[in-house]
């Protein structure tokens, strides 16, 4: 009985999780759409190595 | 995570900021200096003296050629990263609270604190690159906080919006270009002070931290709170990590009401949470007192913690930290 409970309990969480993953995802999906388009970035840093490839690009 | 203890400072810290591609970490600390470190191996490589009063932030440009601060000597300075030059000086009434590039680097903001016959006010500045030198006396907006005010404030994804942070426990959103007000929200606990606000790595959502104990994930194009952290300490600062969903959290009873025990055994704790699902993954014990700030390599590599206790705190994540997920996220 108490381990049914407990694995009930555990799918809830669970659920409450993927739940909460979902939402997370379809939130930046939109904002990435409605407002950031090209400035969507999910590591700053690594922008900065893409202007420097992009620069040596011009003065070829 | 063994952490590397860079000491340097002789009293307490007050932010510390990596540069934008996570090799430099800047600090300032009331003991009016400013210094550099190597975020690989902890080396000082530099200071930025010239400050006479306590400094309470500092912030690089996103090409790591400038450097701002803003201090208690009613000053904000910018210096020369590579030289460690004083280039600029403006004064103001009242101290400076905070200053933070655009994400292009192009403006930089000031917030003054409000002090009799002195009003809180946003104050930006556009920085010339040509020249470094030559800088405009005056600034290019400004923006009086009537209300409660403003302790922090940062520019958003393509400097569309500035939002600020209050001693109230409430957030505003300005348009950055007019400086018109646009919206405000309860974030926090009504008189409950924001000590810090922090940008996602694209700049459209922020982490506040506050005085009430929790820290809040927000919106920057609607102020909806879509995330809460909740602790049992009043927090000074607050992190969002790129590469893992993270958040770290960095707070601590001031000395008064601390046991001298947890002080003495360096039981001050950064916090980590699941950004997403809001769970509390794990805590990194070290400092001495408060941790006053929390920053995060940009590149995701690192983070580092300045206390009360005059030391920053570096500590490069491990494969551990990097592996662990959640059943869900492995989907």
């Amino acid at each position: 009985d108490d381990y049914n409970k407990r694995n009930q309990a555990n799918a809830q969480i669970i659920d409450n999780r993927r739940r909460m993953l979902d939402e997370w995802r379809a939130w930046r999906a939109r904002i990435v759409e409605d407002e950031l388009g090209d400035d969507a970035v999910e590591v700053a840093g690594l922008s900065v190595e893409g202007d420097a490839e992009d620069n040596s690009e011009a003065v070829e | 995570m063994r952490p590397i203890l860079l000491s340097g400072h002789t009293r307490a810290l007050t932010q510390v900021k990596y540069s934008k591609d996570g090799d430099i970490i800047f600090s300032c600390a009331k003991d009016q200096i400013i210094s550099a470190w190597y975020s690989a191996n902890g080396e000082r490589l530099g200071t930025y003296t010239g400050h006479v009063g306590a400094i309470w932030t500092v912030d690089v440009d996103p090409t790591t050629t400038l450097l701002a601060s803003g201090a208690a000597d009613n000053t904000i300075r910018l210096w020369d990263v590579k030289t460690g030059k004083l280039v600029k000086t403006w004064e103001f009434g009242s101290s400076i609270k905070r200053v933070e590039f655009s994400p292009d680097g192009k403006q930089l903001l000031g917030v003054t604190e409000k002090r009799q016959g002195h009003l809180s006010t946003i104050i930006v500045y556009d920085i010339n690159y040509d020249d470094i030198e030559d800088q405009d006396e005056e600034h290019a907006l400004r923006i009086v906080v009537d209300e409660a005010k403003a302790t922090v404030a940062g520019f958003s994804y393509q400097s569309k919006y500035i939002i600020s942070g209050h001693d109230d426990g409430t957030i505003t959103q300005w348009d950055a270009k007019t400086g018109e007000f646009l919206d405000s929200t309860q974030a926090h606990e009504e008189d409950m002070l924001i000590s810090d606000i922090q940008w996602s790595p694209d700049r459209s959502y922020f982490i506040t931290a506050s005085k009430d104990k929790t820290a809040k994930l927000i919106s920057a194009t609607d102020l909806s709170v879509m995330k809460s952290y909740q602790t049992d300490t009043p927090l000074n600062s607050a992190a969002i990590t790129p590469v893992k969903d993270y958040v770290i959290l960095g707070g601590g009873q001031a000395a008064m009401e601390v046991t001298t025990t947890s002080a003495r055994q360096g039981k001050f704790e950064a916090r980590f949470f699941h950004k997403i699902f809001e769970e509390e993954i794990g805590r990194v014990r070290g400092h001495f007192g408060p941790l006053n700030y929390v920053a995060v390599d940009p590149m995701g590599k690192s983070y580092a913690s300045g206390g009360e206790d005059g030391y920053v705190r570096l500590h490069h994540f491990d494969a551990g930290y990097y592996n662990f997920t959640f059943e869900v996220e492995r989907d």
